[in-house]
């Protein structure tokens, strides 16, 4: 045993605490970083120097301590389980947001919307039943039935103009996906060149973690770790990331709010092959993909479309059918009151066909001018049961129902979300007590080292300097 | 699993917290403030279903009180016209009767015969009463009720009917007729109350002393018109009865709607003060958990 070798393991103390000093100074400086993972040093000590053997002067005693590297504290299951929380919260948030912005532009019932206008209407003919010999009366009429065409238009055209936005905001998030793959790839590359060499690539691994959690949450991505290091991202079982090359995806169908209510649905496809769709089960995009979805499957607006079509329709051909068959004052007969302009949608084309007052057919053939009894019918078909106002009572109600459980299970989906983040932070994120107490033993450890070498510097002073001097 | 608690998790769950508290506080002062229970039909759709119905049904009510007011306007108008016909027949069958009576003179005779054409103008004006523009005796048919063609001797009158009744929708299944048929009222043809009166004015100066047969025609029409009298007198009465129906049913459809759509003032105003004191003590715990740290406990 050397007489210098304390010295050495105080010396080794020294270093090692200073190192785990910094890891803590690393941890408090990020304490309030998005992604962050705490980060801890390993010590290990370092045994005894040999064997002993006959003249060997060794004690046996280790020779101090030494770092073993800084461990980052995460965990891969609960990332993952954030992950896959993420990727469902995000698919019914996108949901339903697109049924609450759907649900305000119909106003229903808070707003007087679509059924206000029909009532309108009907107490219009109501009023031409009564006094079928004033042009007023008739005139009214036919503004209200513009007024209910309009808010067909209206609707129709809120509904066309989410639609374009929800593929707006689908191109750009898959742009973004396709950023942040590129990234995700550039990353296990670095990292992998920093672990290569020995170094420490902890803060690379955080920036990754997060670039593929967002991924999660845009296109329901997982992840697999290779022997390596490096993490691979599939989306819907084929990869995204594999090691440093990242594929791209891409949008592709229809294009317009005409082609999706023709039947024609969105999809997002692997760039390098146009023709394979992506398969997204979950992320944002995936929730808006099945909002932009074509009526047959499920689409939200395009749906929306479809009954407005019909209710269109509907108020058409109820109130055609008793127009034609009634005459008006001057005794022509009736024809359509409501036509719909050729090659557009039936909400969207619906309009007024007569231009004069003159033309509002209110009496039946041969029962004076001034009969009134067509009109009176036509009136009816507000409280018809199967009249275009119960008709919208169901649309409303059903929109409300769907609206209510899209926002429910987007908020269950949010909770678990929270919850799953909650548990991935109680584990990765910097506690300020415990690194202050870490400080504190470290910062203890290291006094006692400087005591230990002030103790052998003193006992070698008595050896070299006080040896054979006795008498002196 | 046992959960490590960190300054982060305490600082993510207290800021959760606060946001719920918010949410909630924003959501009551919101029903509060616009005293609807239900604004988007997620809010409850069965409940938005029932208030659309219910609200079409108010304007339904509200139409078929304009059109009671309407009809209840022209029943009143075509009484009235009715009583003074009345009046007109009864005064010419008096002067039938002194016509009938004894001997008169030819002034006193063509001065009779001139009031009975005073009578049988005033029955004509009283059939071509207007209400609103309509001729209430001339059905569905616009133009007058009776047109006279004095061209020929005796004049003839025509009806401009088509016999069609004008009707009220005053109720979901109540639908009232509010005019008369002129021609069953004042008679057709030569048994017309005008064509009647002719012939007694005619008689009168003809110096006829027997005026039975006039008075009987009269009477005729007098039984005539009392008959509607009655008639129009019952159709008013259902209209007023109608009229008291809707005002009910607009009172209950309110109510429904209330039920319905409109918050309990003081339940919200109980559960927002209940939601006040949850978020100052959210605020508080907030303020007291996030502040101390290990480092304010050592040197």
């Amino acid at each position: 045993m050397s007489t210098f070798s304390g010295v050495g393991t105080a010396l080794s103390s020294l270093i090692a605490q200073r190192q785990a000093l910094d890891v803590s100074a690393q941890n408090i400086a990020n304490a309030n970083t998005v992604g962050y993972t705490r980060q801890r040093l390993n010590l290990t000590s370092i045994a005894s120097q040999s064997v002993p053997s006959m003249f060997a002067t060794t004690d046996g005693v280790g020779q101090g301590t030494r770092s073993a590297g800084t461990m980052r504290l995460g965990d891969v299951f609960l990332d993952a389980k954030v992950r896959v929380a993420s990727g469902n919260a995000a698919f019914l948030a996108a949901r339903a947001q697109a049924h609450a912005a759907l649900e305000t532009s119909v106003g229903e019932p808070a707003a007087p919307g679509l059924s206000g206008l029909l009532s309108d209407l009907w107490a219009g003919w109501a009023d031409v039943a009564n006094g079928s010999d004033r042009d007023a009366a008739r005139a009214v009429l036919l503004e209200r039935g513009n007024a209910v065409a309009t808010g067909l238009h209206t609707l129709y055209a809120d509904a066309r103009t989410q639609w374009q936005q929800a593929r707006t905001t689908t191109v750009a998030l898959v742009d973004r996906v396709n950023t942040a793959a590129t990234s995700v790839a550039d990353l296990n590359e670095k990292i992998l060149a920093i672990e290569n060499s020995g170094g420490s690539a902890h803060e690379l691994s955080d920036q990754r973690d997060l670039l593929v959690t967002e991924l999660a949450s845009l296109v329901g991505a997982t992840s697999r770790v290779r022997e390596n290091g490096q993490v691979d991202v599939l989306v819907g079982g084929n990869t995204l990331v594999t090691g440093d090359d990242a594929s791209a995806l891409a949008v592709s169908g229809a294009t317009s709010f005409v082609q999706a209510t023709a039947g024609e649905a969105v999809t997002v496809v692997w760039a390098r092959l146009p023709d394979h769709p992506a398969g997204l089960d979950g992320g944002r995009v995936a929730g808006l993909l099945s909002v932009l979805a074509p009526a047959g499957d499920g689409g939200l607006l395009t749906g929306a479309a479809a009954r407005y079509d019909a209710i269109a329709t509907e108020i058409a051909t109820q109130v055609n059918a008793l127009h034609t068959t009634g005459v008006t004052p001057t005794g022509a007969a009736g024809g359509d009151f409501f036509t719909f302009t050729a090659g557009q949608p039936a909400a969207l084309g619906l309009t007024v066909a007569l231009t004069q007052a003159g033309q509002v057919a209110a009496g039946a053939p041969g029962q004076g001018e001034y009969d009134g009894s067509v009109a009176a019918r036509i009136a009816q078909l507000g409280t018809a049961a199967t009249g275009p106002d119960a008709r919208w009572r169901g649309v409303v109600a059903d929109l409300g129902v769907q609206t209510a459980s899209a926002t429910s299970r987007s908020k269950v989906a949010a909770t678990m979300l929270a919850s799953a983040e909650s548990q991935q932070l109680s584990n990765a994120s910097v506690d300020i007590d415990e690194e202050t107490v870490n400080m504190l033993a470290y910062q203890r450890a290291y006094e006692g080292a400087a005591r230990v070498l002030t103790a052998i510097d003193e006992m070698l002073d008595t050896l070299i300097n006080r040896t054979g001097i006795v008498g002196r | 699993m046992v959960s490590r608690v960190t300054h982060t998790t305490v600082q993510r769950s207290t800021l959760a917290n606060l946001q719920l508290n918010l949410a909630t506080a924003a959501r009551l002062q919101q029903q509060m403030s616009s005293g609807r229970r239900i604004s988007t039909a997620s809010d409850d759709p069965a409940g938005a279903s029932d208030l659309l119905r219910l609200r079409a049904d108010q304007r339904n009510n509200a139409q078929y009180v304009r059109n009671a007011a309407d009809g209840d306007a022209w029943l009143a108008t075509v009484d009235d016209s009715l009583q003074a016909t009345l009046l007109g027949l009864r005064q010419a069958r008096d002067l039938a009767v002194r016509a009938g009576s004894g001997a008169l003179n030819a002034d006193a005779r063509e001065a009779l015969a001139a009031e009975v054409d005073a009578r049988r103008d005033e029955l004509l004006q009283q059939a071509n009463t207007t209400y609103s523009g309509r001729h209430v005796f001339a059905g569905t048919s616009a133009g007058p009720a009776v047109t006279a063609d004095t061209t020929t001797t005796p004049p003839t009158y025509t009806w401009n009917s088509t016999g069609a009744p004008v009707t009220r929708q005053v109720g979901p299944q109540a639908t009232v007729q509010v005019d008369a048929d002129g021609a069953s009222v004042f008679g057709a043809g030569a048994g017309s109350a005008f064509a009647v009166l002719d012939a007694l004015a005619a008689s009168i100066r003809a110096g006829s002393n027997d005026m039975t047969s006039h008075i009987d025609a009269i009477d005729t029409r007098l039984s005539a018109a009392l008959e509607h009298v009655a008639s129009v007198g019952a159709r008013h009465s259902q209209v007023l009865a109608a009229q008291d129906t809707l005002a009910d049913r607009s009172v209950t459809l309110t109510q429904h709607v209330s039920g319905i759509e409109d918050v309990d003032l003081a339940e919200i105003i109980l559960q927002v003060q209940a939601q006040e004191v949850a978020y100052q003590g959210a605020l508080g715990a907030a303020a007291k958990v996030l502040q101390p740290s290990l480092l304010d406990f050592l040197r």
